[in-house]
């Protein structure tokens, strides 16, 4: 604060300002008044065509009785139920293993974060031959007398294939994130429960998860939220079906408003869309900073 | 497998070959369906693409199915939109982060924790929720179908600003008040002195921005409806609705659009990988 002491030399009320106007009509174009927009479509009947119509709560009464809704909303929380353990506990063991002191360990960490820098589109099409009918997947799956399987055809196999590549491509990102936890865990600490006759197991319980408790808070929420938007990989593997059984909140609202143009009522799922990821990042708040007391 | 990686012995070597088998085995797993990308991109017509078991050495390797996808669709034209929206998005996301972040760092004011929270909360609106009202915007500025409307959402990122406020406010006050001695004015300051100190962190965002622009997908797709202006992801997509697009064609097509990123994430892996945790640490 410029207080007692004046404002420094060369600095006027107005510098800080000067800086921030190119930052602040970003911000004023790109994500508040969409963000206003968004809100008011919410309460609204739009279809790009005729203007723009306020219909109270209409939208949300729609939503409470649209069965597609439910589906959309029980698929991500499945897609939560299996992303969480891919991405909040394989990661942790990837990064034990990349924090070996081994030559060349850094050649592997590149290569276990390969498909977190490309993109969604072309993963994809690499997905869509590793599990092809006559694809990679359901060779090995014949070797032990199963499949073969329609992964992306089949209701059942439809989405946890589609969880698979999310978690498959954002594997590297969350074994990052663990490495630079494990890299500050004290190894006094390891050294000291070792000498005490601690096995390796009870060493990675009781000393390594324990002091990763704030990367802990952090892959949670990513993962949640991450699991919660997730869209493209739908987009591109499989379009919501096959009979729904791929349908995210995403996915949907995206539809419901360049498919079906009801901007309004597309608008309505995003807000609660944008509710459950609220809800859920303040209750990873919550959780993590009570531990810390 | 948790023994393995805790126990520190002394080289024994069999343990370590153990060690690099686990790590080669689970290399495959993530390099694998690039390398069948790779494969299928290479067989020769005459070679199934499919097929158990699998037979993923090209016999002869070829290259005519990148010739194909390269004429199948407008390709090149893909490829430079790609470069041209990384090289307008990436310097104009770094100029007007830094320009952001420096007074919330470096400048007394009153409301300066405001305004920071104000841009951290672009991370409470992410980009799969602002479709809709920013078709809308871009519609009322009259800019849907234009590079312009591929670019502005882009230039502003909570990550950005956060990185850059950190590392501005960790450059000694001794140096900033020399020059201040010296008569330069705050946007000397800025410009001459403090941006070159935190160029690392420039360079990391720089990164990120390319990567994240050469993969976006679902924004163009809303917001652009000329072909010559999609981006190589779009190009993509768009390749493999082409009806009759050979598996090996659409593969090909999809390995050229992954080399640019493969060969900057090569030739910077240390700083993308160092960068990552930390970021999301920090």
């Amino acid at each position: 604060m410029p207080g007692l002491r004046g404002r420094v030399v060369g600095q006027h009320w107005y510098t800080p300002y000067v800086f921030m106007l190119p930052g602040l009509l970003f911000y004023a174009a790109m994500f508040a008044w969409p963000a206003v927009i968004a809100i008011q479509l919410a309460f609204s009947d739009y279809d790009i065509v005729h203007p723009v119509r306020f219909s109270g709560l209409d939208n949300f009464v729609r939503l409470a009785h649209d069965p597609r809704v439910w589906i959309a909303l029980r698929n991500s929380l499945l897609f939560v139920l299996m992303f969480l353990p891919l991405t909040v506990v394989a990661p942790l063991f990837l990064a034990m293993l990349v924090n070996l002191k081994l030559r060349a360990i850094q050649a592997f960490r590149m290569l276990y974060y390969l498909p977190v820098i490309t993109s969604m589109v072309a993963v994809a099409v690499a997905w869509r031959y590793v599990f092809n009918r006559e694809g990679v997947v359901n060779w090995v799956l014949g070797l032990f007398g199963a499949g073969p399987i329609d992964f992306l055809l089949d209701r059942h196999w439809a989405l946890p294939t589609v969880v698979l590549l999310e978690a498959w491509k954002n594997a590297g990102l969350f074994m990052m994130i663990y490495l630079a936890g494990l890299q500050s865990v004290p190894s006094d600490q390891i050294e000291a429960a070792t000498i005490d006759g601690a096995n390796a197991w009870q060493r990675l319980l009781h000393v390594v998860v324990p002091s990763l408790r704030p990367t802990f808070a952090v892959t949670l929420v990513l993962s949640m939220l991450e699991a919660m938007r997730a869209f493209e990989s739908v987009y591109v593997l499989t379009r919501g079906g096959p009979l729904d059984s791929t349908l995210t909140l995403g996915y949907y609202i995206w539809s419901k408003a360049f498919e079906d143009y009801d901007m309004g009522y597309a608008s309505a799922v995003g807000l609660l869309l944008w509710a459950i990821m609220i809800v859920l990042a303040g209750f990873n708040l919550l959780v993590t900073r009570r531990r810390d007391v | 497998m948790a023994r393995r990686l805790y126990r520190r012995t002394p080289r024994i070597s069999a343990r370590r070959v153990g060690l690099y088998v686990l790590l080669i085995v689970v290399a495959a797993l993530f390099i694998g369906p690039f390398l069948i990308l790779l494969s299928a991109a290479t067989k020769p017509a005459s070679q199934d693409v499919f097929g158990f078991p699998p037979d993923l050495i090209p016999r002869p390797p070829v290259l005519e199915w990148f010739r194909e996808a390269w004429t199948t669709i407008p390709y090149a034209r893909f490829l430079v939109n790609s470069v041209l929206y990384v090289g307008i998005t990436v310097p104009v996301y770094l100029v007007v982060s830094a320009l952001t972040a420096y007074p919330l760092a470096r400048i007394a004011f009153r409301g300066r924790g405001v305004f920071f929270m104000l841009f951290l909360s672009i991370m409470f609106l992410p980009g799969e929720l602002m479709l809709i009202p920013r078709f809308l915007v871009m519609s009322e500025l009259g800019l849907t179908d234009t590079f312009a409307a591929v670019i502005l959402p882009a230039i502003l990122s909570s990550l950005g600003i956060f990185l850059l406020r950190q590392a501005f406010s960790q450059i000694p006050d001794e140096i900033v008040e020399a020059a201040r001695v010296d008569g330069a004015n705050e946007f000397a300051i800025f410009w001459r002195i403090c941006v070159p100190i935190v160029a690392p962190t420039l360079a990391v965002l720089a990164i990120l921005g390319f990567v994240s622009v050469w993969n976006s997908f679902i924004w163009p797709l809303v917001v652009l409806t000329s072909q010559s202006k999609f981006p190589i992801a779009l190009g993509i997509a768009y390749l493999s609705g082409v009806s009759g697009t050979d598996v090996r064609g659409l593969a090909a097509g999809t390995v050229i659009s992954l080399v640019p990123v493969i060969l900057v994430f090569l030739l910077l892996q240390k700083r993308i990988l160092n960068s990552m945790g930390g970021a999301v640490k920090g």
